[in-house]
């Protein structure tokens, strides 16, 4: 049928290529728009659970670094987390603003301050590791780098705070750094810099004694990680919990419009094919009536002439489809990348995210498509009236 | 007044909410004249807690020391702000020092701004403090609207994009109707050919045909873009409960719509008609060799 089918279109073939132009056109942005609606969700679950931890308590009211608030008395709820059975690890950071002597400059960079032992929050990609307790270490992303013109093994000075009143370092310190990491929530070239917690705290001042900006934590078992979170918003109310799936809802709300783009360009992109391939094959049918009277004629059933209709839009749309994969691909990228320049979002993410469960989602619909934009023209063909089609076509 | 237990955390603030039915009408904020500390409460927050002026709140830095006692001295609608549909925080105004004393940030602040002289560069003006600051750095206000428009330039960068894709898929679908339209026309024109009507004629009169049809489409596209902006602005509107205007269909659009697609329609139609007039009109009438 499908030979056949191809066989017809081949007799147009200016009308052919431009309706599968056309349709290439709108599946792409039915692709692009499947994987816009769906890819920022993952892409961020999966940076999230990059290194298992499933858990994130943040300051009454906030998400994880949505605001410069802290959680106090962390030591103590640390120990507490600690002692519970099911949860395996527990890291602490905390994040504020520091500066880097360079030459006679300070640069402000962004500090983290970890707890090397249970860290999530980088990858070391030169030189090593902080120690556990490495109070006159430092790690620098390789933005920082640059900045302070340092690498493994120098010494810089960073400085905590600054008293403008009497123009001088309130706390200030020298440190070697360990190690160049890439910071996984950062974004594109920014500096950053990480310490171990304890150094950090020292640096930020006594507003920052005993606290941390986050606390993630990892549970024994995923399927733990609901009641996990569900008791420990009991026990700590005075701290917000969130599993990386509610993170991931929270998330979600935030970029509700390009959800909802996605769904309304997706659907445009629908109409738009249907109305293509429908008025195409209408025409068709208008013009091969004789045709198709010719082959009931001979004894040809309806349901055949139907099949054939039908087969000829899903020609059209697939081979549409087959060029709208590769086009879809191609603008993704052009699109993440404009996206992806949104400032303050980790680089890490990605809004287009290319997974084969979207592929396989936009083909069903297409081919759903291709057979819906059928039904019409083939209904009319095989309604053709025999006789009467024949008489008007004779010579 | 009865207190409730409480129901959010700001971001620096945790507020403990005293119930009110419903927040009152926008209006200045009181002067501190007696030693409650004076807010004003943005209208969500109000309306999310059930404020409203004259109601006291108590605030605090943290949630476990919610106890400064506050009377709500207005409620007030925030100026436009598109950044806030990305994050919806709630926001309460306090008078500097009353804010400074809570927070235990005596005799600080976040930033500052400063006026300069009529006529002063004020580039010139932020490198000068530069120069000599320390523990601060001035920014122009240009400069600072340029970075917090970022977002903005990211979407609109990206719909530009989307428009872009969804022009050239117009394209193809406006060239393919044409063409089918202009097909249908074959009998016509072989009739107009076979009694003398100039190729010439022939192809104007389809291409005038195909500029008409673009501009009725147009005209029906303007309506329906219309529809589409104002029913965009409602919906979001409500969603994000904010006045910000999200779809602005301008007269430049218009313009640009119209004219775009009168270029498409009568390129789509010329190329139709060009493949029509030199057809012979035998094989036009279907009896061609």
């Amino acid at each position: 049928m499908i030979p056949l089918s191809l066989r017809a279109l081949a007799r147009r073939p200016l009308r052919a290529a431009l309706a599968i132009g056309g349709v290439a056109v709108a599946s792409a942005m039915l692709l692009d728009m499947v994987m816009l609606s769906g890819g920022i969700e993952r892409s961020f679950e999966q940076m999230l659970l990059g290194r298992g931890y499933q858990i994130r308590l943040s300051p009454k009211g906030t998400l994880p670094f949505d605001t410069e608030a802290s959680v106090s008395r962390v030591s103590g709820l640390i120990e507490r987390l600690e002692r519970d059975p099911e949860i395996v690890g527990v890291a602490p950071v905390l994040g504020g603003s520091l500066y880097a002597r360079s030459a006679d400059s300070l640069l402000t960079v962004f500090g983290y301050g970890i707890d090397p032992a249970a860290q999530f929050l980088y990858q070391v990609e030169a030189g090593r590791d902080l120690g556990a307790e490495d109070t006159l270490g430092i790690l620098l992303s390789r933005a920082s780098a640059r900045a302070i013109q340092a690498g493994p093994g120098d010494t810089i000075r960073i400085v905590g705070r600054l008293d403008p009143q009497i123009g001088a370092a309130a706390v200030e310190r020298s440190v070697v750094v360990r190690g160049l990491v890439r910071w996984l929530y950062d974004y594109q070239d920014q500096r950053s810099v990480g310490v171990v917690l304890p150094l950090m705290q020292r640096l930020l001042g006594p507003l920052a004694t005993d606290r941390a900006s986050l606390i993630v934590l990892k549970v024994r078992a995923d399927s733990a990680v609901p009641a996990v979170a569900a008791r420990l918003r009991v026990e700590f109310p005075s701290v917000e919990v969130n599993s990386v799936a509610q993170l991931v809802v929270h998330f979600r709300e935030r970029l509700v419009y390009f959800r909802q783009l996605s769904y309304i360009l997706g659907a445009i992109s629908l109409v738009v094919t249907v109305l293509l391939v429908a008025t195409l094959l209408t025409i068709t049918v208008s013009e091969r009536l004789g045709e198709i009277a010719t082959l009931r004629a001979i004894g040809v059933r309806r349901s055949r002439i139907i099949r054939q209709m039908l087969g000829e839009g899903l020609a059209l749309t697939g081979s549409g489809a087959v060029l709208g994969v590769l086009l879809g691909l191609a603008t993704a990228r052009y699109l993440d990348a404009i996206l992806k320049s949104f400032p303050g979002l980790p680089a890490a993410l990605s809004f287009f995210v290319v997974q084969p469960r979207a592929i396989a989602t936009a083909a069903v619909i297409l081919v759903l498509t291709g057979i819906v934009a059928g039904i019409y023209p083939a209904w009319l063909a095989s309604k053709a009236p025999i006789a009467a089609t024949l008489r008007a076509e004779a010579p | 007044m009865c207190e409730k237990p409480p129901l959010l955390a700001l971001a620096v603030l945790g507020v403990l909410g005293v119930g009110a039915p419903r927040c009152g009408a926008i209006q200045a904020p009181s002067p501190n004249t007696d030693s409650l500390i004076h807010i004003a409460v943005e209208r969500r927050l109000a309306r999310e807690l059930g404020l409203r002026v004259g109601d006291t709140v108590r605030l605090g830095p943290t949630l476990d020391s919610v106890s400064t006692p506050a009377v709500v001295a207005a409620v007030y609608e925030p100026r436009r702000d598109p950044s806030g549909i990305i994050r919806p925080d709630f926001h309460v105004r306090l008078h500097l020092p009353d804010l400074s004393r809570l927070l235990g940030a005596q005799d600080r602040v976040d930033r500052f701004g400063i006026g300069i002289q009529p006529g002063a560069d004020p580039r010139r003006g932020a490198e000068k403090l530069n120069q000599v600051a320390f523990g601060f750095r001035a920014f122009e206000s240009d400069e600072i609207a340029s970075k917090s428009s970022q977002t903005f330039l990211v979407v609109s960068r990206f719909h530009r994009a989307i428009a872009l894709i969804t022009v050239v898929a117009s394209a193809i679908f406006l060239l393919c109707i044409m063409l089918l339209k202009v097909e249908e026309r074959r009998n016509d024109v072989a009739v107009m050919r076979f009694v003398g009507v100039r190729r010439r004629v022939v192809f104007l009169a389809i291409v005038i045909e195909a500029a008409l049809i673009a501009l009725l489409g147009s005209a029906a596209g303007v309506a329906m873009a219309l529809a589409a902006g104002a029913a965009t602005n409602a919906y979001y509107r409500r969603l994000f409960d904010t006045q910000l205007i999200f779809s602005q269909v301008t007269p430049r659009l218009l313009i640009f719509g119209v004219v775009l697609s009168l270029v498409l329609g009568l390129g789509a139609g010329a190329v139709a008609a060009w493949r029509l007039v030199r057809t012979p009109p035998l094989a036009l009438w279907g009896r061609a060799g």
